[in-house]
């Protein structure tokens, strides 16, 4: 491998990114950076209650100041689930644009548009509201009991009524192997609990959507999201506009981390306002809407894994009740993936996973880096330390005896998308971490006294790259990409894939630019939107780099294959003999006849004669599913210093290696990883959104200055990253995924460091200063108790 | 109220209403979109621009309080097509990802690199704990504002 | 309950009309507030202002602008006390020498404060006027046994820190009376401080802060003064714990008393930055902590 790294031109070298200067100097243009002439300002109303009915609603004071307005009885009567990766039989449908029956604080019941934004916000403050009241609920375990008010009676799946019991959205049951048999032949058997936190993905963009009423009836679209083509979809469905007419324009995303890969809720809003005003409208929502837009699931896991003296695992069983707010984004859908991500950590005999997705009266979840991996990879590596613990084997020995590897079936994205790894570094990665972070002299749990102690601990865990399959699963999963070449010998490359700003679209580029031999500036990222492009689910799943990279590939070999069958006709040389280098002084590509110095047309000239000659464009359309979803492995090592008398807990050394096959873009990959441990060591000991019964909201009621996320002053002294080698067979010149690997192991690390430095584990997060303190406190409080005992004990002997 | 800004070093002449902030004026009223709205609340550092050289939040600060004064965006930077070393080095080390915080972190980097021409680690920390970053960890931010300060050192030198 | 408050907040504008005034004199700036009193607002760096009217905590009708008052921006070093004036930024105090080597709790306490870009456009003035409970200007103040200059049509007023804070959000000033200046007298000879804080991150509001001076005598504490933010609704001096310290010396014994009389006389509360419980204890943590560094640095 390293020979062929080698010989790569533009695959795994540093390079200054293509949207960088525009990014650099501010004249990338955002959703939120466009404004467009004769355009009206929107404001949303929302509800004040977090379960409630709307008894009455007038709007007329809001109109006399010459506010378009609009209201659940403008809007189409029809449910409908604004993330459209899954098949219709996976799909729930239980939203409105407006509702009249709000099930969270700040659900939108109204929206205005008008001259100016303070005219929109007088507007809103003008419409009266009377409200039935609900009683609500902000626990899953308590909207599950008998007689509790319904959040939703019925809601769609597959064009079919489904009626809704006891809050329950969806469940999963999955089964394999004798788990009982399994159990009884477990040297070990071992219980946990852990509750996971609510986070909010605070991307530094809000929520926006600007939308133009074209003269044909049709819609340009111009939003902040993850899909271009599921958001015109989505559009279609809901207002009965034909897709074609929609155009949904592709811009820059201020960060996504899975909070756009359903339509947010904007984009119908203002296309509901612009339909009625019949004029572009602006609905750009406040950091304070946004949260009240998006977060994640909230989880409460219970397993049981047993274990054989060897530390081989036996069997397991995880139960996760997901609180997933008011309503279903892919609710179901994770059920699946949870369970998988579980089984494809470590080898069972048998599983038995049941699966349960509750209505509460909260902002509805969504997909947040790592789509439940992270929070799974917590609980399981950390009922992995505690066997290595109980049988007395070191951690890592223990995962490297048990992890899921090259030849084993996986089935991350859930039980409907199996395939076979065929490329894994998990072992290099766990040998080397270690020899990076001193593992071997690490201190030991309950060693330590004093006030500051130090503790080591690692986690390892993986994700998909895409959702592919062999075969066709109940997920979506395929990308387009569009290649021409222009007379100037560079090659357009048009595809709908978002880059969130991880270098996706980058590191298509160097996949054009490495296959057809051209110098990587001949390679144009082109400006695209649906009317454009061919279909592109998503940028999700970490996928971008392995599937939409897989679909420029694919597009880069249609269009060698041309411009060697038009470069024989002028060469005169058979198109197979012909060879393609990348001329850097030039700055052009050069077809020509190896051996054969005087032979060869720079690829410029190439389109230039054929357009002469009237060859036509070399050009080429490429529609791609991978044929799988293959893991890109990670393994984080973090060394933490608890303050046991404040019980503030700093990083200190963090050491991750990620096995990604081939590296494409070295420093933004680097990147992703050092991104990945801020946002993990964030959601391991800070982020939460509590909610408070008596605002009936969130306890920050979304304020960032109440939802904090760390600044550059709570970065670690230390991060080392590398990569491993591996290949992966299936994927772009060996490439894999990244994105959401990059952080899913971190909290895991992070919680079995603070462990190793002060032998207490946590089973809900965040792991606050607050919850450190008190334990300490409690353990303190037990050992002055033992103490005491063992004094009455000698005083007796 | 009739206001007058020198803006990137034009003068621009504008009718803002007293409770006009200067965030919204640029934006929309100069069409300057590069400074960014992210919380409006002084509290991610997205907005930040100079004025008369200092790092100020433009998402708090009226339009008639800097009346007069000389406001610098991040599209005022670069001259002629050439770059600004922070810009320079902001490509060169991959601080930037999603690329929505970036106007503000090179504006706050230009403050401090105009007021310490050779920032410790731990001076650029303190110094950019304003400005919020989901994507990058910081870690390639700081690294671009260390090589940045090396690129002015050189550039006075006329090495580059 | 009602949260009315997520159809009012945030918009990206202020959506209060308001009739601007920028004054070239105190005395004119006075008259304006004589004549409108609570409908003016004063601005002097927004931070705390602007975001109050975008959140529409406040609505004044009238905003007097302290920016072209320049006879308000300054520090004068009067031989016996600082002076700190109104429109005084407090990068400005940061970055001043004697600050930062006399009033070390104080100069450690304005750099805890927000970013740079907030130092840049807020005073110190203003930090105090907002009266947070935990603003973390006023522990230092409070231990430099600071005064307030505060002026109006009437006359000027001199109000000791100590009863410049009412309640949160609430001051002694009437509605017709503007600070013009703090008055900070020089810490005693022999004498050290030091400022802590305990956030969530690293940049962000207190869960709890503390300012602490401390004279010593051949060994012995002379005087030691202690002050707490974000654990009372407003910031406050433990006079109990100042006067079991005095005279003797610092050891471990005292110090615990000491810890145990601060814990009860503050009177924490749990919100979304922490819980009363962990107010409480750190409060502990933090006053040793701060009565050892301020030991430490009075033999420098």
């Amino acid at each position: 491998m390293t020979l062929e790294l080698m010989s790569y031109h533009v695959i795994g070298k540093k390079t200054i990114r293509k949207d960088g200067v525009a990014k650099v100097t501010g004249r990338e243009k955002y959703a939120s950076d466009i404004y467009l002439p004769n355009m009206l300002y929107a404001r949303v109303l929302k509800s004040p209650y977090p379960h409630a009915r709307v008894k009455s609603i007038d709007t007329s004071e809001a109109e006399k100041i010459g506010a378009v307005v609009i209201t659940f009885k403008d809007v189409p009567d029809i449910l409908f689930c604004p993330r459209l990766v899954s098949t219709p039989e996976a799909t729930y449908k239980d939203w409105r644009v407006l509702t009249d029956k709000p099930s969270y604080v700040g659900e939108p019941i109204a929206a205005v548009a008008a001259e100016t934004e303070e005219i929109a916000q007088k507007a809103i403050e003008l419409i009266k509201v009377e409200y039935e009241v609900f009683e609500p609920s902000f626990d899953p375990l308590e909207s599950m009991k008998d007689g509790k008010p319904k959040i939703h009676e019925k809601i769609i799946l597959n064009d079919k009524e489904v009626i809704i019991e006891n809050n329950i959205a969806c469940k999963l049951e999955l089964q394999e192997g004798d788990l009982e048999e399994a159990f009884k032949n477990s040297d070990v058997i071992i219980e946990r609990e852990f509750k996971t936190n609510r986070g909010y993905h605070n991307q530094l963009e809000p929520k926006t959507a600007i939308v133009n009423p074209e003269p044909d009836g049709g819609l340009t679209i111009w939003c902040t999201t993850q899909s271009i083509h599921n958001t015109r979809l989505l559009i279609s469905e809901i207002f009965k506009i034909p897709i074609s007419k929609i155009n949904v324009k592709k811009v820059a995303l201020g960060g996504g981390f899975g909070s756009s890969i359903q339509t947010n809720i904007v984009v119908p809003i203002a296309v509901a306002l612009a339909l009625k005003a019949r004029r572009p409208v602006r609905l750009a929502y406040t950091k304070e809407e946004d949260m009240h837009e998006h977060s994640s699931y909230q989880m409460i896991f219970k397993f049981k894994i047993g274990a054989k003296k060897d530390g081989r695992l036996t069997g397991g069983y995880m139960i996760n009740i997901m609180d997933i707010g008011a309503h279903q984004i892919q609710a179901y859908p994770l059920l699946g993936t949870c369970a998988g991500w579980w089984v494809s950590l470590y080898k069972l005999q048998a599983m038995k996973y049941s699966g349960i997705a509750v209505y509460t009266n909260k902002v509805p979840s969504c997909a947040y880096r790592g789509y439940g991996n992270p929070q799974v990879t917590w609980a399981v590596e950390t009922i992995m330390d505690e066997l290595a613990e109980i049988l007395g084997i070191d951690p890592i020995e223990i995962r490297l005896i048990n992890y899921i590897g090259e030849g084993d079936l996986f089935w991350g994205q859930g039980p409907t998308v199996k395939s076979v790894i065929k490329s894994c570094g998990v072992e290099e990665i766990l040998k080397k971490g270690a020899l990076l972070i001193g593992w071997k002299d690490r201190p030991r749990p309950r060693d330590q006294k004093g006030r500051f102690r130090r503790g080591i601990g690692m986690a390892r865990g993986y994700h998909t790259s895409s959702a592919g399959a062999p075969i066709s699963s109940q997920v979506i999963d395929y990308s387009g990409a569009i290649l021409k070449v222009n007379e100037d010998g560079t090659i357009d490359y048009i595809t709908a894939m978002v880059d969130h700003g991880g270098g996706t679209l980058e590191a298509h580029a160097k996949i054009i630019a490495e296959e057809i031999g051209v110098p990587l500036k001949n390679v144009n990222i082109v400006s695209a939107d649906t009317q454009t492009t061919v279909y592109d689910v998503c940028t999700h799943a970490s996928r971008g780099i392995y599937a939409g990279g897989g679909a420029a590939l694919n597009a880069a070999r249609q269009v060698k294959k041309k411009i060697l069958e038009l470069a024989s006709r002028i060469l005169d040389a058979y198109p197979h003999s012909l060879k393609i280098r990348p001329d850097e002084e030039r700055g052009q590509g050069i077809v020509y006849v190896e051996g054969s110095s005087r032979k060869e047309i720079t690829i410029g000239e190439l389109a230039t004669l054929a357009r002469i000659k009237n060859w036509g464009t070399i050009a080429a359309v490429e529609s791609y599913r991978p044929p799988a979803c293959p893991p890109h492995f990670t393994g984080y090592f973090v060394e933490v210093l608890v303050d046991t008398e404040t019980g503030m807990v700093k990083p200190l050394k963090v050491v991750i290696g990620a096995d990604v096959g081939t590296l494409i873009n070295p420093d933004l990959a680097e990147g992703q990883l050092h991104g990945g441990f801020m946002m993990g060591w964030s959601r391991a000991i800070l982020e939460n959104l509590n909610y408070s019964k008596d605002l009936g909201d969130m306890e920050c009621k979304g304020f960032i200055i109440d939802y904090k996320m760390p600044t550059v002053m709570d970065i670690p002294d230390e991060i080392k990253t590398f990569f491993v080698e591996t290949y992966e067979p299936t994927g772009p010149f060996g490439a894999k995924g990244l994105g959401e690997g990059a952080q899913n192991p971190a909290i895991a690390a992070i919680a079995n460091a603070i462990y190793n430095a002060i032998g207490i584990r946590f089973y809900e997060l965040p792991i606050t200063p607050e919850k450190i303190l008190e334990k300490l406190k409690q353990s303190k409080e037990i050992e002055k108790l033992d103490l005491e005992k063992e004094v009455v004990k000698s005083e007796v002997a | 109220m009739k206001i007058k800004l020198i803006v990137n070093n034009v003068e621009k002449t504008l009718d803002v209403e007293p409770n006009e902030l200067l965030l919204n004026v640029l934006r929309e009223k100069l069409g300057l979109t590069g400074s960014k709205y992210g919380c409006g609340i002084g509290e991610c550092g997205a907005c930040t621009v100079l004025v008369d050289g200092e790092p100020v939040l433009s998402c708090l600060t009226l339009a008639v309080e800097v009346d007069g004064r000389e406001i610098t965006t991040v599209e005022g930077l670069d001259v002629n097509g050439e770059l600004d070393p922070v810009q320079e080095a902001f490509l060169e080390e991959g601080a930037i990802q999603c690329g929505y915080c970036t106007p503000g972190f090179i504006m706050i980097a230009k403050a401090l690199l105009r007021e310490n021409k050779n920032p410790s680690r731990s001076e650029i920390t303190e110094y950019i704990k304003g400005n919020l970053c989901r994507c990058t960890g910081y870690i390639n931010i700081i690294k671009a504002i260390q090589k940045a300060s090396e690129k002015i050192a050189l550039r006075e030198r006329n090495i580059i | 309950m009602r949260a009315d408050y997520v159809n009012i907040v945030n918009t990206h504008i202020v959506p209060v009309k308001l009739t601007y005034h920028a004054p070239k004199s105190i005395e004119e700036s006075l008259r304006l507030l004589a004549n409108y009193r609570k409908k003016a607002r004063i601005l002097a760096g927004g931070t705390d202002l602007v975001v109050d009217m975008k959140l529409r905590r406040k609505e004044p009708e009238h905003i007097i602008s302290l920016k072209k008052i320049k006879e308000l921006d300054y520090i004068v070093d009067d031989g016996s006390a600082v002076r700190v004036g109104a429109a005084t930024k407090l990068r400005t105090i940061e970055k001043n020498k004697i600050i930062r080597e006399r009033f070390q709790a104080l100069y450690e306490a304005v750099r805890s404060i927000g970013s740079i870009q907030v130092r840049n456009m807020g005073t110190l003035v203003g930090n105090i006027c907002n009266a947070s409970p935990a603003a973390d200007t006023a522990p230092p103040l409070l231990i430099f046994n600071a005064t307030v200059i505060a002026k109006s049509l009437n006359g000027e007023r001199t109000i000791p820190i100590n009863k410049f804070f009412k309640g949160p959000g609430i001051t002694s000033l009437e509605d017709n009376e503007m600070v013009t200046e703090v008055s900070i007298p020089y810490p005693p000879e022999n004498s050290g401080s030091s400022f802590l804080k305990i956030s969530r991150v690293g940049m962000d509001l207190a869960k709890v802060n503390v300012a602490v001076l401390v004279k010593l005598d051949k060994g012995v504490v002379e005087e030691c003064r202690i002050a707490l933010g974000a654990v009372a609704p407003t910031p406050l001096r433990i006079s109990k714990a100042e006067e079991y310290l005095r005279y003797k010396s610092i050891n471990e014994e005292n110090l615990r008393v000491v810890q145990e009389i601060v814990a009860e006389e503050i009177k924490p509360i749990t919100d979304v930055r922490s819980t009363e419980w962990y107010r409480r204890e750190v409060s502990k943590i933090l006053v040793r902590d701060a009565i050892k560094l301020s030991v430490e640095r009075v033999k420098k």
